[in-house]
This record gives C-alpha cells, structure tokens and sequence, in this order.
C-alpha cells in the first residue's frame, strides 16, 4: 500500500483508536459494576442501636413501587404512592425506640447507558429509632423474597419469639391467580397470594404468627387470600374493594407503646382501622372499605366457602383481562351463609357517585365474578 | 464531531422512548386530573358540567378511534370496552339519563375528584398495554 495512504488512514484511525480505547474502557469498568454479583448490595452502616433489652417490636414493611403508583390530591398535586408510603414507614421507624424496623422498596429497573441493569431494591434497618443501614440490593432470587429474606436474617436482632411481630404490604392488589406482571420492570415474573404467604413463612419458619398484618391494596379481602396468610398472622388489615392510592395512614404505628400499652393487638388493629378509614372518607370520592379478620375467629366461614371460591377461581383463569369483575361476596347467594360476619369488623361508606351510592353495608368479604 | 453528534442523537432517542413508554399510562391519569384542576377553577356550574362533559366525550372519542385502528392487541380490547363503558355512565350521571341522578352544581367539583380518583386505585396494575396507552394519548393530543 502506498505510503502517502498508509499514513491518511493511520492519521484518521489512530484518534479513533484511542478514542474508542477510552470508552472501551470505561464500558468495561461500567458493566463491572454493575454486574458484579459480589456484593449483591451496596451497603451503608451507621455506628449506634445499641440497648441492654432487645426490641420489643419488630415490623417489616414492603413497599412496592415497581409499577404505576402515581396519584393526585384533592389540589391537583401528583404523588407516588409508594415514595408516600416510605416517608410513613421512616417516620414510624424514627419514632417507636423500642422497635427494630425493616423497610423493603421494591423500585423500577433501571438501566446505567441503557444496558447496564442498576440494583432495583431499596432496604432500611432501624433500630432503636436510629438508622443502622441503608442498602441496595437485587430483587432477584430462587423464589420472590429471597432477596428481603436475606437482608432479613442477617440483621434481625432479639428472639422473634419475644417480640411483638408487624408485617405491612402497600402495593397494587395481590393476584390470586395468574399473577404475570406485577412488577412492571419483570413482565413475565409472577406475584400471587401464595408466594406471600411463602414469604412469611421464611420469616416465620418455626411457626410462631405475627401478631398483625396489613395489607395496604385493592380486592384482598377475600375468603381466599384470608386463608392464604391465615397461618401467619393473628389478625389480618384490608380492603376488601378498592382502597386509593394514598392507602392507610400510619399514623397509629408511630407511637407502639401509646397505641398497645395494655397488649391488645385486636383492639390496635380496629383503631388502626378506623383511623385509616376516617381519612380516607375525608376526601376520597370512591368506596372505602376497610376490614379487621381476626384470624382465630374467620376460619369456619373461610372453609365453608373454599370449594364455592376455587371454583369461581378455576372458571375465570381463562377467561380474558376485563372479563371479570369483583363484587361485595354478600351480593353472591352462594357465599350467604351462617358465620359470614363473624370475626370481621367492617367500616365502610359507599362511593359518593355511580351505581354503588346506595349500597349502604358492605360484608367485609370480596368475590368474583364475570360480567355479563 | 459526527460521530459524536449522530452517537448523541442515538442515545437520546432511545431514553426518551423509555421515558415516553413510561410515561403513557401516567398521562391518561394526568389527562382527568387537568379536567379536575380545570372544573375546579372555575365557579360556574356550566362551565364546570361543559368541562367535565367534554372531556369524558372526547377520552371516549380516543378509545374508540384506538380500537377501530386495529393495532391493538385483542385482550386490550375488552379493557377498552369496560373503560368506554365506565366513561359512559360518568357521562350519563352528569346529565342524569340512563335511570342516574344528575349530579347536582354543588358537587361538580367532588364528581371531578371522583372521575380522577376512580382511575388511581391500588388494583390497576392489570391495565391496557402500553400500545395501547401510547396509542390513545396522541390521539387525544391530536383530537
């Protein structure tokens, strides 16, 4: 090759070359971090939590926020659901000093230059009403928690069997079936009911109960997922119908040793629920519903009307988004039955509009069924 | 400097289609809570009911167009049919046919709250597609 060429196509790749050498490099350096399964978090540890009696109280929330959470206020102010229901858990976390307090947030994928995939987890360890770590995680694993369980484990500190135990969910309804979706970042990873209760049975493996779970979503107080978490917990919070994204006020979790002084838990949960339900009457527009299950007083009506719901269940898993509807279960003749109020508080005001205004009582139990 | 500007260009388009995809399902929500904003800005009932009418006709206009461009997929169509249909009986509840009450002047701007806050629940996560989504919001840009 002629020289004269040789040096214009040396002259034009060489700052190429190096150019591409540059970025090359800082590609791999990229991709190293953010690949590296080596830690699996990146960790913050703060010094501090420390006491000569082990907490009291133990509560672990789950916040999940990968997907639409967006909401407006009565003035027109977007919110997130989720980054809304965060704040509440820290408060409640700084708060209660008797307490140790794991916080779960579960975040959109997101990717550094598009490619390279970022850690889509978010957890929060105080003790004491002092924060003892802050860290990344992945939210992959063999089963949905794995990741939550870890964390779990490793920084848990008193006997759980000692303690006064809280789960709290906030996120969209928890599927009884099908499930494919959830998390928007994982389109084909599947969220049922079961592995829920799956996960708390990771935290409770020697089958103490917790003492109260919430579940801050739509639609999940149901004969089918009361069952599900049944084995887990004494009593259970949710909405049976639809619950706005603003969820459940937390307030009365900010203050454990005001709101549970004498122990009674039965007697927290309905005040936790007639506070929730207050506030949301205040400016939601929609139904509000909100339901107390004592767990050791639910199971004769649940079991009485298990075959009715696996089959309802059954009939609707092929059928198409949109095809079904759910319904108050008192509305159904076929779950009308003796012991169908007992064990459930229900506080409940009817949307302000639609067909539904005058519905005045609401049973606490939620069906489905298709639409005509 | 080409290179570099063609490269730049590659990459903005590419995060803002992300955003864009994100965004779609976000901008049918923030689509009734302008309405919202827009009803509640104003103290005639007319205007408000006219607003609030307008509005619900012209979402309704979108999802109709959406579904006659055969480019959605079928299982989003019988989530478009109960989405038309929930618009409808908002529509026929502002002016009180279809065995409704007409919702009174003095709860236009509560009737606004509810049309908004009837899309943000915490059980929408199964929702149309995001073709879907992307399809009707510029079709309400467009209208």
């Amino acid at each position: 090759m002629p020289s004269s060429i040789n040096r214009f196509s040396t002259s034009i790749t060489r700052p190429c070359l190096i150019q591409f050498n540059r970025i090359g490099r800082a590609i791999l350096v990229l991709f190293l971090f953010s690949c590296s399964t080596i830690p699996l978090t990146q960790r913050e540890t703060h010094p501090g939590g420390e006491s000569a009696f082990p907490p009291r109280y133990s509560l672990i929330f789950i916040i999940h926020g990968d997907g639409n959470y967006r909401y407006h206020d009565t003035g027109g102010k977007g919110h997130e659901a989720d980054a809304e229901a965060l704040k509440g858990a820290i408060r409640v976390a700084q708060q209660n000093l008797q307490a140790e307090v794991f916080i779960f947030h579960q975040i959109p994928r997101k990717h550094t230059l598009l490619f390279f995939p970022r850690r889509d987890g978010k957890f929060y360890y105080y003790r004491y009403g002092q924060m003892l770590a802050k860290e990344s995680y992945r939210r992959h694993g063999s089963s949905r928690f794995d990741p939550e369980m870890e964390l779990y484990h490793r920084f848990r500190a008193g006997e759980p069997t000692q303690q006064m135990k809280f789960f709290l969910y906030f996120g969209h309804e928890i599927p009884e079936l099908g499930g494919e979706g959830y998390d928007a970042s994982y389109p084909h990873r599947m969220f049922t009911v079961h592995d829920l209760a799956d996960g708390l049975q990771q935290i409770t493996p020697d089958s103490s109960k917790f003492d109260l779970i919430v579940l801050s979503t739509c639609f999940n107080g149901t004969p089918y997922t009361v069952a599900a978490l049944a084995p887990y917990t004494r009593i259970l919070v949710a909405s049976p119908d639809n619950l706005h994204l603003s969820y459940f006020n937390l307030h009365p979790f900010e203050q454990l040793d005001v709101g549970l002084r004498d122990g009674d838990v039965a007697g927290f949960a309905k005040n936790f629920a007639r506070q929730a339900f207050d506030r949301l009457t205040d400016d939601i527009q929609t139904a509000v519903t909100v339901s107390v299950y004592d767990m050791d007083r639910v199971p004769r009506y649940v079991q009485s009307v298990a075959s009715v719901y696996q089959h309802a269940l059954a009939a609707l898993k092929d059928q198409k988004r949109g095809s079904f509807e759910h319904c108050d279960c008192a509305e159904d003749s076929a779950y009308v039955l003796p012991g169908m109020s007992e064990g459930v508080d229900v506080f409940y005001r009817p949307p302000r509009f639609g067909r539904s205004k005058h519905k005045l009582t609401h049973s606490g139990w939620e069906c489905l069924r298709l639409l005509k | 400097m080409k290179k570099r500007t063609v490269f730049g260009v590659l990459v903005l388009m590419l995060v803002l289609v992300q955003a864009g995809i994100a965004a779609d399902k976000e901008d049918i929500q923030k689509y009734f809570n302008d309405t919202a904003c827009k009803v509640k800005a104003t103290t005639d009932p007319i205007q408000k009911r006219e607003i609030l009418n307008k509005s619900l006709q012209t979402m309704s206009v979108a999802l109709a167009r959406v579904e006659r461009s055969g480019l959605i997929a079928q299982e989003d169509r019988a989530v478009i049919d109960n989405f038309k249909a929930t618009l409808q009986e908002k529509q026929d509840e502002l002016s009180g046919s279809n065995g409704y009450e007409r919702v009174t002047d003095a709860q236009l701007n509560d009737f606004s709250d509810y049309v908004v806050q009837d899309m943000e629940q915490a059980g929408r996560y199964i929702s149309i597609s995001l073709i879907a989504a992307l399809l009707i919001v510029i079709i309400l840009v467009l209208l």
